[in-house]
C-alpha cells in the first residue's frame, strides 16, 4: 500500500464499540496487505490505549512532567499537544479517544489536536446498552452506571491523589459527549451507530472504509466482518489469557455484544431517568425508551 | 532586570546563579565556585528572544533546535536555555508564581542545559549508600519518590530526584534535592500531608525539600541501574512467579542483569525527552553515553509490590546493592519483563 500519513480519530462514549471497529480497521488492512500473516493478534495488532489522554506522550509532546500540572491545566493545552508529524509518524493513525470533543476546563478548545487530522468517527451506543455494558466492565451496579450516564461532570479519571498513566478524560453527560463530536466543525464526522455495526454491517463498514479511505471492496469487507465477529473476538481473547484492554476484575472484554440487554436488564425506574434525562439526543439517533410516566 | 543579589547553586555537575531562589537545589560549594564557569539563570523578555528555523522534532509548545531549548507555556511562562550556559524565563503574568516558574525551570530547564552541556540525562531517581550510587528509572508516575523515599528511611542519601545526569565517568552529579510525592503515598508512609507544600498550588502532591530529607552533596560512582516496574503492570509476567507463595508476592524482585542491547534500548527509552535530545541535534551523543553506561554498570528490572506499605516492608529484608538478593527461584523474571 502507498504510504499514508493521515490520521484519524475514533470516538466514543465508552463500552460503545470502538474497541470492535479498530479490530474491523486493523483486519480490513490486513486483509488488503500484500503479506497476510496468519492470525489476527489482538494485543499486538491493534493500537491499544487511547493515545490522546496518555501521560508518557503528552509528556514528551509537552516537554514537562504532567503530573506538575493539574487536570483543569492541562486540559487546554492537550489540544495543542500532537500537532507535529510524530502523532503519526510511527504508523498509529487511528486514535481512540474517549474524552468529550471539548471538556469544562478547555476553554472551549478541544482536547485533542485536530491540525493535520483527517476527520473522526464517532460510534455510539443506546444509552441502555452502555450502562449495562459499563456495569460490566467497571463492575458497578447499574444504578451507579446510570448516574454515571447522566453526570455531567463524568470523567475517566486516575485520581487526584496518585499518578497514573493516562490524564483525566473528560465525558460529561452522555448525550452532551455525542453533541460535542457530531456538532463540532472543525473535523469531519461519520457518525456510525453500533447497532448499524451488528445490523447492517456490510453497509455500515463499507461506509467506514470510504470515508478512511481504506480498501472497500464488498469481499474484503464481508470477510474482515466474519473474523471480527464478536463470536471470533471472544474465541480470540480467550486464547490469548489475557487482553490488555481488560481492567483487573472484568471477566472478558468481549461480552456478549448484543442491542437492547439495557432494556432487559435495566428496571422501569432507571431507564426513565435515563430517557427523561437524554431524551433529545436519544430522539435524535433513534433510540427508544420506555414511555415516560 | 536582575534582582540585586543572585544566590549560587550546584546541579548536575553545573555551577548556577539565579535571581530566584532555588531551594530545590544545593547552594554551591567553595570548591566549585573557584572552579566552573557559571550558568545563569535569569528573568528575561521572550519577545527579545531570535527566531528560530522550524523543526519536525518542535511542537506547539516546544522549540528546538542545536544547543536551543524553548518551553512556550501558557500561563505559566516562557523559558529558554541557550548554549549550555544561560537559562532564561518569564511569567507569563503576574499570577503566576516563584514555585510555578520553579517547577518547571528546574526539572525540563536544567534538564535541557545539562544535555546542551553533553551530560546524559534520564527519567530517575539516584541515591546512594556507602559511598555507591543506585539508579532508578523509570517514567513519572512509576514509583520512583515512593521508593526513594522509603529508602531514605532506610539509611541511604538522595542524590537527585525526577531527573539524573551521569557523567562520562560513570559518576552520578548532586542534582534535583526534592522528592514529590502523591497524596496517597504520603498517607500512606505516614507523612503529616498536611503539613507540606503542594508541589504547585492546588495539586494533592506534596514537595519535601532538602531540610526534610537526607541528601548526598558529593558525585557517586554509579554502581547498580533499576528499571522499575509495578507487579500488577506485568500481570503477564504473574503466571512464571510460583503461586502460593504469598512472600513472594509482596517481595521486591529483580531480574537478572539486562544484555548490553538491551539494557542500552531500555537508557534510550528512559532518556530525559528523547525529542529533546532529537531536537537539540544530541541523540547521537546520548546513544555513545548509554551505550558506554550499558557497558560498564548492571541494569536489572525491579518488581516492585503493588501496594506502597507492601513495598516499604519487602525493603527491610532485601538489599538493593545485592539483586541476586532478589532474585527468585527459577530465574523467575525475564529481563523482557517491562512495560515499555
Amino acid at each position: 500500500m502507498t504510504e499514508d500519513h493521515s490520521y484519524w480519530y475514533l470516538a466514543s462514549y465508552p463500552k460503545s464499540g470502538n474497541t470492535w471497529c479498530r479490530v474491523f480497521i486493523t483486519e480490513l488492512m490486513r486483509l488488503a496487505g500484500d503479506n497476510l500473516r496468519e492470525e489476527l493478534n489482538l494485543n499486538q495488532d491493534i493500537e491499544t490505549g487511547a493515545i490522546a489522554s496518555s501521560r508518557l506522550w503528552l509528556d514528551d509532546q509537552l516537554g514537562v512532567n504532567s503530573c506538575d500540572l493539574s487536570f483543569c491545566e492541562l486540559d487546554p493545552l492537550r489540544g495543542r499537544a500532537g500537532a507535529s508529524a510524530w502523532l503519526f509518524a510511527e504508523g498509529e493513525r487511528f486514535h481512540k479517544v474517549h474524552d468529550a470533543f471539548q471538556s469544562r476546563d478547555s476553554r472551549g478548545r478541544p482536547v485533542v489536536s485536530t491540525t493535520g487530522c483527517s476527520g473522526v468517527v464517532y460510534i455510539l451506543r443506546h444509552p441502555e446498552d452502555v450502562a449495562v455494558s459499563l456495569g460490566h466492565f467497571f463492575s458497578w451496579p447499574l444504578d451507579r452506571c446510570v448516574d454515571f450516564l447522566l453526570d455531567p461532570s463524568a470523567a475517566l479519571m486516575p485520581g487526584e491523589h496518585f499518578g497514573g498513566h493516562q490524564v483525566r478524560q473528560h465525558m460529561g453527560r452522555w448525550d452532551q459527549h455525542v453533541r460535542s463530536w457530531v456538532d463540532q466543525t472543525q473535523l469531519p464526522v461519520l457518525i456510525m451507530r453500533y447497532e448499524d455495526m451488528l445490523a447492517k454491517g456490510s453497509e455500515t463498514f463499507t461506509e467506514l472504509a470510504t470515508f478512511l479511505g481504506l480498501p472497500s471492496e464488498a469481499h474484503l469487507i464481508d470477510q474482515a466482518l466474519e473474523n471480527t465477529s464478536i463470536e471470533k473476538l471472544k474465541k480470540l481473547e480467550e486464547d490469548l489469557d489475557g487482553f490488555a484492554e481488560k481492567p483487573a476484575g472484568c471477566e472478558r472484554f468481549f461480552r456478549s455484544g448484543r442491542t437492547g440487554e439495557g432494556a432487559d436488564r435495566l428496571s422501569n425506574v432507571q431507564r426513565q431517568r435515563l430517557v427523561k434525562g437524554l431524551s433529545e439526543v436519544m430522539k435524535r439517533f433513534q433510540y427508544e425508551g420506555p414511555e415516560v410516566d | 532586570m536582575p534582582a540585586a543579589s543572585p544566590e549560587a547553586y550546584q546541579a548536575f555537575g553545573m555551577l548556577l546563579s539565579s535571581s530566584l531562589a532555588l531551594p530545590e537545589l544545593m547552594p554551591a560549594d567553595a570548591v566549585l565556585t573557584e572552579r566552573e564557569p557559571l550558568v545563569e539563570l535569569v528573568e528575561a523578555d521572550h519577545r527579545q528572544w531570535p527566531a528560530l528555523q522550524p523543526s519536525p522534532h518542535s511542537t506547539p509548545m516546544l522549540q528546538l533546535a542545536p544547543q536551543e531549548w524553548r518551553l512556550e507555556f501558557e500561563g505559566i511562562g516562557w523559558f529558554r536555555a541557550t548554549g549550555g550556559e544561560r537559562l532564561e524565563w518569564q511569567r507569563w503574568d503576574d499570577s503566576v508564581s516563584d514555585r510555578d516558574i520553579r517547577t518547571f525551570a528546574v526539572t525540563s530547564g536544567l534538564g535541557a542545559l545539562a544535555i546542551q552541556r553533553g551530560g546524559l540525562v534520564l527519567h530517575g531517581t539516584a541515591l546512594e549508600r556507602d559511598g555507591e550510587a543506585i539508579l532508578l528509572l523509570g517514567h513519572p508516575a512509576a514509583g520512583k519518590s515512593t521508593l526513594a523515599w522509603c529508602l531514605l528511611q532506610e539509611g541511604w542519601r538522595l542524590l537527585s530526584s525526577e531527573l539524573v545526569a551521569v557523567s562520562s565517568d560513570g559518576l552520578v552529579q548532586p542534582g534535583i534535592h526534592q522528592l514529590k510525592l502523591w497524596h496517597d503515598a504520603a498517607v500512606a508512609v505516614d507523612l503529616n500531608w498536611a503539613q507540606l507544600p503542594p508541589v504547585r498550588k492546588g495539586l494533592k502532591r506534596y514537595a519535601l525539600m532538602a531540610q526534610d530529607l537526607t541528601c548526598m552533596p558529593q558525585p557517586t560512582p554509579l554502581r547498580l541501574i533499576y528499571s522499575l516496574n509495578r507487579a500488577k503492570e506485568d500481570s503477564g509476567k504473574e503466571n512464571d512467579i510460583e503461586v502460593g507463595d504469598d512472600k513472594e508476592k509482596i517481595s521486591l524482585k529483580a531480574s537478572r542483569n539486562f544484555s548490553q542491547t538491551n539494557a542500552l534500548l531500555r537508557l534510550r527509552n528512559q532518556a530525559f525527552h528523547a525529542r529533546m535530545y532529537r531536537g537539540m541535534d544530541a541523540e547521537a551523543q546520548m546513544f555513545m553515553q548509554a551505550a558506554g553506561l550499558a557497558r560498564t554498570v548492571p541494569l536489572h528490572a525491579l518488581i516492585v509490590p503493588d501496594g506502597i506499605r507492601a513495598m516499604a516492608e519487602s525493603l527491610k529484608k532485601v538489599n538493593l546493592m545485592q539483586p541476586e538478593s532478589m532474585q527468585q527461584r527459577k530465574e523467575a523474571i525475564e529481563e523482557d519483563a517491562s512495560n515499555d
